[in-house]
């Protein structure tokens, strides 16, 4: 089928996240956890062929592939009542079942030595597609398996799909807490490069962020993990909604994403989403009358900051600014209203813009499913490309530099073949997100169309090129 | 003073020389009188000419020349001379003189004509009014001589004749004078028809005012002479018909009756007036009887003219009828007259003179009739060479009138009239069937249009047959009703009749004079609205429902108007190798393959096969340098009743698919194509970055910016001007009760579509769009070059490093100085073309914003606020203003310009909320 997304789920985060994404999915359009098709869901108003293939007996699978180092997670899933819904073919667990150690080059070594396998069956699969856009990648960037054996696989996928997309839901740890994971700092960056050098989009899902709104607009005092992962299932969901209930725009990922990147470096994006709404709350809400939510009203908020899924703290010189902005609305949506609020948005300056260039805010209307009830009468979603994703960025140097300084927790790392002669990866990695904060911050100024020719001349970058090459050819 | 009158009804400086040249022609007509008698003649004509001059002008009398030559003719008959010269050329000479006065020609004729009058009427007076003591002996001789002739008398009868005459001078004086008046009076309400029925009753009273003064003189007259008054009599009644008597013949100028020369020394002047006026009946039945034979060429025509004939005929027949009676009438009393005589010495008195029909009796049974025949003949003059609606319109004007008998009368013509009308609406509205032999119907078929063209162009109104007592839209409704019994028969070949269809047919036929009634809601009425609301709910049911108009229409919204955007996502996907192919290498049957494959892949798949197997691909001719884009675009094939409703409108769908399908093109090549290459080249190509990273910044950033545009350009036109007008249809469409009410609502909303594509619009817009579209293909080549530029360069690297790695496993130095060489000078070469790269790319992008600043200055400065307000999302961050100053003019009243904008929201053609915040 044309425009298939290919699911890569690599990791306990990565694979928890897209166990509730495919929930939701099969919600929507009305499949049931053993793949039959409802009885109610025969009006093929929906495009199911983007992420499931129909079997020769007729069930729906997704288009997932299910990657762990070790089992807990995907023995959950396969022993919950979804468990029919997933090819068991797709399902790759390490024999060993050690997992990574939350240890990034771990989990990048074992990526290596296991990609033969792990290959075979994302092959298989692309070959099972008739017109394969692209794949979408669930992971988290601070643990091993998800950030080092997915950095090795992001790698790879560049270079034997380059013609297909790599879009990654890439989750970013909490600030706020102590990690358990005490060289998280080292994993984040090495990741950080990954994303920056071989995937072409990144939505970013900030574990402080997801965390502040559970806590303050669900009112939840210690959201657990399954709660946080709703909320990012539905940020997954939503976001390909234009793409499995097609119109006459963003029908294919790349019309999706292509006015959102500018150039190939700005790829990171933000998002938002509002109203939001907790098991605990749909008790009460039926209490209440369904709130009379208007498109304006949700444009508004999704450019609160509370209700963005980054936290990027306070922007003191007020420099950051929108790249581009997407907003997915859904539900009873009068099209004039769209109207309106995009030039109210624009008269009062709700947004701070570039200026180096012509953007907007994008709208697009799309329909929800039938079979799942919405306790409000509209919704959206915002995906944004923001200056201000760059300070996330800024902390993880921030917190390297501590470790790195004191060349701390580093002796897992020199056990592995990537480290064995030099410690030569993890600074490229730094300076690779260095330059991406350099650009970031380049881009709220209005000479940014200058921006590449300083950077240019320098000696070091030739160098430091100079010097990888030397390395990728040793390894 | 009648001379004052005169000179101020003349414009002419001479008036003094005019009045003393219409004395001496009053003169002539009329002899030397009395002072007094004079004064009245000057008087009244001056009071006709006056109130007649204009009427006269229009109507179809006798012309100056014609006037002047009749009264001469008048005049010499009278063989009198007088100074030597025949009283003719005397009239003939004072008529030369008054034509070289500067006189209103207009005015001169309507003397003219008044003078010819007076001359007609004089010489009837002449015989009995004249003051001269020798010719009323005369008339008094013959008198007695006729007497003597028919009766004989002694002596003492000739003494009280005597005494008789003596009196007689000063009535008939009297009566001549009232005679002139009345006579006047009657021939000048004849010539203006519109004052006809007050003026002739006015003189009737007159008459009969004035005739009792006379009555003595008149009694004893008839008592004298019973044959003649007899036949006196008879004249009159003959004259009713239009026959000629013994006492008035025709004028064969005027039609109207005159007295006869030989026989008018007979009549009294009382006599002779009373004839004159009866006889106006007679001229009025004849004229009737002109405009109620069609040999005549006077006739209203068509079947609807046919029934007016034979109403008249009728009217006529009732009048005989009514003539007859009084022939009865007059033959009973003759018959009891001579039995009277015959026993006259059994009774001592003769027959009671009551029962005698008398020219009194007459002109007091005639007014009714006369009245009825003036009307007659001014409806019948009126719809002269008139058919069909016209005709009808015509009579329907008479119907403004406050007499009863005027508006019976009007109204049952109008009722015959409407028969065939009435009948040929039935016909057309129940069996949608036109009978219409002399083109009178206000429905016309039109036989060059074929059933292809049934729905929209054969049947038309025929807007002169129209009654004026048929409202528009009613006829509108007609015309809708048949020309859908017509649809359903030809096209969508429905057999069965409408229901109720006898009965409706009973309704229309039987009411059928309610057709002119003041208000149109009688059942006459009620009917024809029941046939137009089941019909077109009938038709309405039919499109919708079998035929699926609506979801075809919807169909063409999501295929050619690319609603359905994943659908038209793959079929460039399958099709991309064609698209780009010359267009004289594309075939047809290829690329339906592939539009299978498309309508297989994606949604459409779920949509009805009757909708989908209307699409198709069609190739156009190429020309030289069309590629695939160029010349493939979709269509849809429309047949039987689809296509009468649809195929006008096909040609507006193939032209608002070119610019969609251009702007589908743009969004392939920059998303596709430009974009998807750039990412996955910016990975390939990061070792060299520090030589092409400037072009490729350059590269991407403009790429970004058209990438804006396309896709603002796509959300406005596709959602904002398609699918809100889209929504408005559907709308439309979901209230419709009528046929014509979808396809008129489709209309429309393909005409604001064609403003909101650009289509239709300023040339400067669409050449502004065509501009940015070519920078788009211009920069597909450069970066095509580019990257075909940056591989070489890169492989050339790689093999560089495949050599010196080669070589260090050998152990020995591998590059030669002349591979050295070689490869900084290809180094350099590549650093060239880089820079040359660079500045070609400025020169696209220049042109590209010279093009965009362009289209918005046409946005902005545009009438529409629909399109304002696009100019301003377009330039959301006010990106472009900051960098055109042009563009910043036009702005200055930025503000007004909104709060402009914001009050004609209220009435947004897009679409209004449909609930309340």
């Amino acid at each position: 089928m044309p425009s298939e997304i290919i699911t890569l789920q690599l990791g306990q985060c990565g694979n928890q996240i897209g166990f509730e994404f495919w929930k939701r999915l099969c919600l929507e359009h009305g499949i049931s956890p053993s793949g039959v098709l409802e009885d109610f869901a025969n009006d093929g108003l929906d495009r199911k062929d983007v992420f499931f293939y129909q079997a020769d007996d007729d069930h729906y699978i997704p288009r997932a592939v299910l990657l762990d180092l070790e089992p807990r997670v995907i023995n959950t899933i396969m022993g919950s009542v979804y468990s029919k819904l997933y090819n068991p073919e797709n399902v790759y667990l390490s024999k060993h079942g050690g997992g990574a150690g939350n240890n990034w080059a771990s989990g990048y070594s074992q990526g290596e030595k296991l990609q033969e396998e792990v290959f075979d069956i994302i092959d298989r699969e692309a070959d099972g597609s008739d017109s394969l856009e692209g794949f979408i990648l669930c992971h988290s960037i601070a643990g091993g398996t998800g950030s080092g054996m997915g950095s090795f696989i992001m790698e790879r996928l560049a270079d034997r799909y380059p013609k297909k997309l790599i879009q990654t839901f890439s989750v970013f740890p909490n600030q706020d807490e102590i990690s358990d994971v005490v060289v998280q700092p080292y994993n984040s960056m090495l990741t950080l490069k990954r994303l920056t050098t071989a995937a072409d989009s990144v939505v970013v899902l900030d574990n402080t962020a997801l965390n502040r709104i559970a806590c303050d607009r669900l009112h939840i005092q210690n959201p657990s993990f399954s709660q946080i992962n709703n909320l990012v299932s539905t940020i997954m969901s939503v976001s390909t909604t234009t793409l499995r209930y097609p119109s006459y725009m963003n029908n294919n990922l790349i019309g999706l994403t292509a006015p959102l990147i500018p150039t190939p470096q700005l790829h990171f994006l933000m998002t938002g989403y509002t109203p939001l709404t907790s098991d605990s709350d749909i008790h009460t809400q039926q209490l209440v009358n369904v709130r009379k939510t208007t498109v304006l009203d949700v444009m508004r908020r999704l450019l609160q900051p509370k209700n963005m899924m980054v936290s990027t703290g306070p922007d003191k010189s007020n420099h950051h600014c929108y790249i581009s902005i997407l907003n997915i609305i859904q539900g009873e949506v009068d099209p004039t209203q769209v109207h309106k609020s995009l030039q109210r948005i624009r008269d009062r300056k709700m947004a701070q813009f570039i200026p180096w260039g012509p953007t907007s805010i994008q709208v697009a209307l799309s329909r929800s499913s039938p079979y799942v009830q919405s306790n409000h009468r509209v919704s959206g979603l915002m995906l944004a490309n923001h200056t201000s994703i760059c300070s996330l960025f800024e902390r993880a140097l921030n917190q390297y530099d501590k470790l790195r300084k004191r060349g701390a927790f580093l002796d897992q790392f020199r056990r592995e073949d990537i480290f064995k002669d030099d410690l030569n990866e993890l600074d490229e990695s730094r300076e690779t997100v260095d330059c991406l904060v350099q650009e970031y911050e380049a881009a709220t100024r209005e000479d940014y169309m200058q921006f590449s020719v300083k950077r240019g001349n320098g000696p070091v970058d030739s160098k430091s090129e100079d010097s990888r090459s030397v390395t990728s050819a040793g390894s | 003073m009648s001379q004052d009158r005169i000179a101020g009804i003349d414009v002419a400086t001479n008036s003094t020389d005019i009045s003393n040249i219409i004395n001496e022609m009053i003169i002539c007509i009329k002899g030397k009188q009395m002072p007094e008698v004079h004064e009245k003649a000057m008087d009244h004509l001056s009071k006709m000419i006056a109130a007649n001059s204009r009427v006269i002008r229009d109507s179809n009398m006798l012309t100056e020349r014609e006037c002047v030559q009749k009264i001469m003719k008048l005049l010499s008959a009278r063989n009198k001379k007088e100074e030597g010269k025949t009283v003719s050329d005397h009239f003939n000479e004072l008529y030369r003189k008054l034509t070289l006065t500067k006189c209103d020609p207009h005015m001169r004729h309507s003397l003219m004509t008044h003078l010819l009058t007076m001359t007609d009427n004089s010489d009837a007076e002449k015989a009995v009014a004249s003051e001269d003591p020798r010719t009323q002996c005369d008339n008094l001789t013959q008198i007695l001589v006729s007497r003597l002739n028919s009766i004989s008398s002694s002596i003492a009868s000739l003494n009280e004749m005597g005494v008789v005459n003596g009196n007689g001078v000063g009535a008939a004086a009297v009566t001549g004078a009232a005679a002139v008046t009345g006579a006047a009076a009657v021939t000048g309400a004849a010539a203006v028809t519109g004052a006809a029925a007050s003026h002739s009753y006015d003189a009737t009273q007159s008459s009969i005012g004035l005739r009792k003064q006379s009555l003595p003189n008149y009694l004893d007259a008839t008592k004298m002479l019973p044959e003649s008054r007899h036949d006196i009599v008879m004249s009159a009644i003959y004259s009713f018909t239009g026959v000629q008597g013994k006492y008035l013949k025709k004028d064969v100028v005027t039609g109207r009756f005159k007295l006869d020369q030989q026989n008018i020394k007979f009549l009294t002047t009382g006599q002779a007036g009373m004839l004159l006026r009866l006889s106006e009946l007679g001229y009025y039945h004849d004229r009737v009887v002109k405009f109620s034979d069609v040999s005549t060429g006077f006739n209203a025509i068509g079947s609807m003219g046919q029934a007016l004939i034979s109403k008249l005929k009728e009217e006529l027949a009732n009048f005989h009828g009514q003539v007859a009676m009084l022939h009865d009438e007059m033959q009973r009393f003759r018959q009891a007259s001579v039995n009277g005589i015959a026993n006259k010495g059994k009774k001592d008195s003769g027959p009671d003179a009551g029962d005698e029909m008398t020219l009194f009796k007459l002109l007091a049974w005639y007014i009714k009739p006369l009245h009825r025949m003036q009307w007659l003949t001014k409806i019948a003059d009126a719809c002269q060479v008139k058919k069909g609606g016209d005709l009808a319109s015509t009579v329907y004007d008479f119907l403004d009138n406050g007499n009863d008998m005027v508006n019976k009368l009007v109204e049952d013509l109008l009722t015959a009239i409407c028969g065939p009308l009435v009948r040929m609406i039935s016909k057309w509205i129940l069996e949608g069937g036109i009978s219409d032999m002399h083109r009178e119907f206000f429905v016309k078929s039109i036989k060059d249009v074929g059933v292809d063209r049934l729905w929209h162009d054969k049947f038309r109104l025929r807007l002169p047959m129209l009654p004026k007592f048929v409202p528009m839209d009613m006829a509108n409704k007609i015309l809708m009703t048949g020309k859908s019994i017509n649809f359903l028969r030809e096209i969508c070949e429905e057999q069965g009749m409408m229901k109720e269809r006898d009965e409706l047919m009973k309704v229309m036929e039987s009411s059928a004079s309610q057709i002119f009634s003041y208000t149109p809601d009688t059942s006459w009425h009620a009917a024809v609205e029941t046939c137009y609301q089941q019909t077109s709910k009938h038709v309405l049911d039919i499109m919708v429902g079998p035929h699926k108009l609506l979801d075809h229409l919807h169909g063409m919204r999501r295929y050619l108007l690319l609603g359905q955007g994943d659908f038209i996502s793959i079929l460039i996907e399958n099709m991309k190798n064609e698209l780009e192919r010359p267009g004289l290498d594309i075939y047809a049957n290829d690329l339906t393959s592939m539009l299978d494959s498309a309508l297989r892949c994606t949604n459409a798949q779920y949509d009805d096969p009757d909708i989908l197997n209307h699409l198709d691909v069609i190739v156009q001719r190429p020309f030289n340098g069309d590629i695939g884009w160029n010349i493939i675009s979709l269509q849809y094939i429309v047949h039987g009743p689809l296509a009468a409703m649809l195929e006008s409108t096909m040609p507006t769908y193939k032209v608002l698919f070119k610019p969609l399908w251009r702007m589908k093109h743009m969004e392939f090549v920059l998303s596709m194509k430009i974009w998807k290459e750039q990412m996955g080249n910016a990975k390939a190509l990061r070792t060299m970055k520090s030589e092409i990273g400037k072009a490729s910044h350059r590269l991407n950033l403009f790429t970004s910016e058209i990438m804006h545009f396309i896709h603002q350009m796509q959300y406005y036109v596709l959602f904002e001007v398609i699918e809100c007008n889209w929504v408005e249809l559907q709308k439309k469409m979901q209230k419709a009760t009528t046929l014509d009410e979808i396809l008129e609502a489709h209309e429309k909303f393909l005409q604001t579509i064609l403003v909101g594509c650009f289509v239709s619009n300023k040339a400067s817009v669409e050449h502004s769009l065509e501009v940015v579209y070519e920078n788009i293909i211009e920069l597909e080549k450069w970066q095509s070059s580019f990257y075909k530029d940056c591989f070489k360069e890169l492989n050339a690297r790689k093999e560089l490093s495949k050599i010196v790695e080669k070589s260090e496993k050998k152990g020995v130095y591998g590059l030669t100085n002349k591979m050295i060489l070689q490869r900084d000078q290809e180094a350099k070469i590549f650093a060239e073309k880089m820079d040359i790269a660079c500045r070609g790319l400025e020169v696209i992008a220049t042109d590209y914003e010279k093009a965009v600043s362009t289209f918005l200055m046409s946005l902005n400065s545009s009438d529409d606020p629909n399109l304002q307000l696009f100019g301003t999302r377009l330039d959301f961050n006010e990106y472009y203003k900051k960098r055109d100053t042009n563009l910043s003019k036009p702005l200055t009243f930025e503000h007004m310009r909104m709060s402009n904008v914001f009050a004609v929201n209220s009435r947004f053609v897009i679409c209004t909320p449909s609930t309340q915040e």
